[in-house]
């Protein structure tokens, strides 16, 4: 579903991998773990083009990551960063803001759907009039994954999104990403996590290193 | 006529200039060398331009004033980039298209439809008129794109959110295209609220000064700021249009290299 085929990924100067490859099926659940600043945000910005490659090539969903893919492969992959940003004043456009989009355009969730999913994430039902200004950080990853969930995608990159999260809201979380139509490629150093991932993968000096799950 | 300024007359008003100057030095303000370079710079250009205007309204020839306007527009336009901070060998010709075709809009329709002077291309209407919007337009301009870039450098999650949530690359510029729009075209807005009350227009002025009768002059100056207001908002929006496929690259990344080093 994914696959990162002798990537090298080069910011300011900096060489953070070199020629590196992994392979996702549709399904996986992998987790990336390692210092910070070892490169694992970029590498999941890189998978939607947000940040550039300096050689190799990445698959999505059997796109080639490309000028002409790029916003075929933003369309099918959810990215959740570990400060989301909502991008809009109430909590309700921040659910709604990809509808205004052409490409999401016909897809407008009903108010059903959305109270649904929102249950199922532990988010209190009057949350959608605040404005996002108002609301924890805990919310805000609970929100930006709604989003994601409401547009109905199956390839999640997640970069420590239960950081700010209750043991109860993490297990809310959990459950809609660990499901096994998802396929996950994460950032986290949470134990129970990285213990529900199939795939560990270590991050260390440029290079990728996959321990036993 | 209006009545000519002599020279100890002259010399009278940059007497005058000791004022500021005195402020300025009192409180070490360190603008004093930069004030009496800004007032030498004025003198001559007024006077290079005075002398060369006064050849071109006299030769009142089509070629002669089109080149004028080409020389003003190029200024103007390296200035624009200039004071935005944007790298004027990569934008020179987008921004120069987006003034010219807002100027020209603008000063064509007052000439050609409001005025309608004889011959249509007189220099002395269409040196000034178009002077005056491409002035505003410049000052407009400089701050609509500066606005508009700085806020997506300044908002750079916020803009690649945008990117990932669907959006294109016109969709995820939106809002800072239409915060940079109204910063260019909210002054000229609360110009023509007060003009009259709080400032006494310059056109208007000039005109009244020269013997024109003040209703004549009051219907000028309605036109040249709607015309202001029409060219700013259109070279605005153009401007930043047009710099888009510049400015940002084959996956709607903002390029780092578009931007002078000054920051």
């Amino acid at each position: 579903m994914i696959i990162y085929d002798n990537i090298s990924i080069r910011i300011h100067r900096q060489e953070l991998f070199k020629k590196v490859s992994i392979h996702l099926a549709a399904g996986d659940k992998f987790v990336l773990c390692g210092a910070s600043g070892s490169g694992k945000s970029s590498l999941l910005k890189c998978t939607v083009g947000a940040l550039p490659i300096s050689e190799g090539s990445i698959h999505v969903a059997g796109m080639e990551l490309s000028a002409s893919t790029v916003s075929e492969i933003r369309a099918r992959v959810a990215f959740i960063g570990q400060e989301p940003v909502l991008g809009a004043a109430t909590v309700r456009e921040a659910v709604l803001l990809p509808f205004s989009f052409k490409t999401h355009r016909h897809h407008s969730p009903d108010e059903a759907r959305i109270q649904e999913l929102a249950g199922r994430l532990h988010l209190p039902m009057d949350i959608l009039a605040k404005p996002c200004a108002r609301i924890s950080g805990g919310e805000k990853q609970r929100i930006a994954l709604l989003r994601a969930l409401l547009l109905d995608k199956t390839i999640f990159l997640a970069d420590e999104v239960t950081s700010a999260l209750d043991p109860e809201s993490k297990q809310a979380v959990m459950a809609e990403l660990f499901r096994p139509e998802i396929t996950l490629l994460s950032v986290s150093h949470d134990p129970e996590w990285v213990g529900a991932c199939n795939h560990i993968v270590e991050v260390a000096d440029g290079q990728l290193k996959e321990k036993t799950g | 006529m209006t009545a000519d300024l002599s020279i100890p007359a002259m010399l009278a008003m940059y007497a005058l200039m000791l004022v500021p100057l005195a402020i300025s030095f009192h409180l070490q303000l360190g603008i004093v060398r930069e004030t009496l370079l800004s007032l030498v710079r004025m003198t001559i250009q007024l006077l290079l331009v005075g002398l060369y205007l006064k050849y071109i309204f006299q030769l009142n020839n089509l070629l002669v004033s089109l080149l004028w306007l080409v020389v003003m527009l190029v200024v103007a336009n390296v200035s624009i980039l200039n004071k935005a901070g944007l790298k004027r060998r990569l934008f020179f010709w987008r921004s120069l298209a987006g003034v010219a075709a807002s100027t020209m809009l603008a000063s064509g329709w007052f000439i050609l439809v409001a005025i309608r002077p004889d011959p249509i291309y007189d220099a002395r209407y269409l040196i000034p008129i178009t002077g005056m919007i491409l002035g505003n337009c410049l000052r407009g301009n400089v701050l609509s794109l500066e606005r508009f870039y700085s806020g997506i450098r300044k908002n750079e999650n916020e803009f690649v959110t945008y990117l990932l949530l669907g959006a294109s690359l016109r969709e995820a510029v939106r809002p800072y295209l239409r915060d940079a729009v109204k910063a260019s075209i909210n002054p000229s807005i609360a110009t023509m609220a007060t003009m009259g009350i709080v400032s006494l227009p310059g056109m208007m002025t000039g005109q009244i000064l020269g013997g024109a009768m003040p209703i004549t002059a009051i219907k000028y100056q309605i036109g040249i700021m709607i015309c202001i207001f029409v060219a700013m908002a259109v070279a605005a929006l153009m401007n930043i249009l047009l710099s888009l496929p510049i400015a940002f690259d084959d996956h709607q990344r903002l390029r780092p290299d578009i931007f002078c080093n000054k920051t």
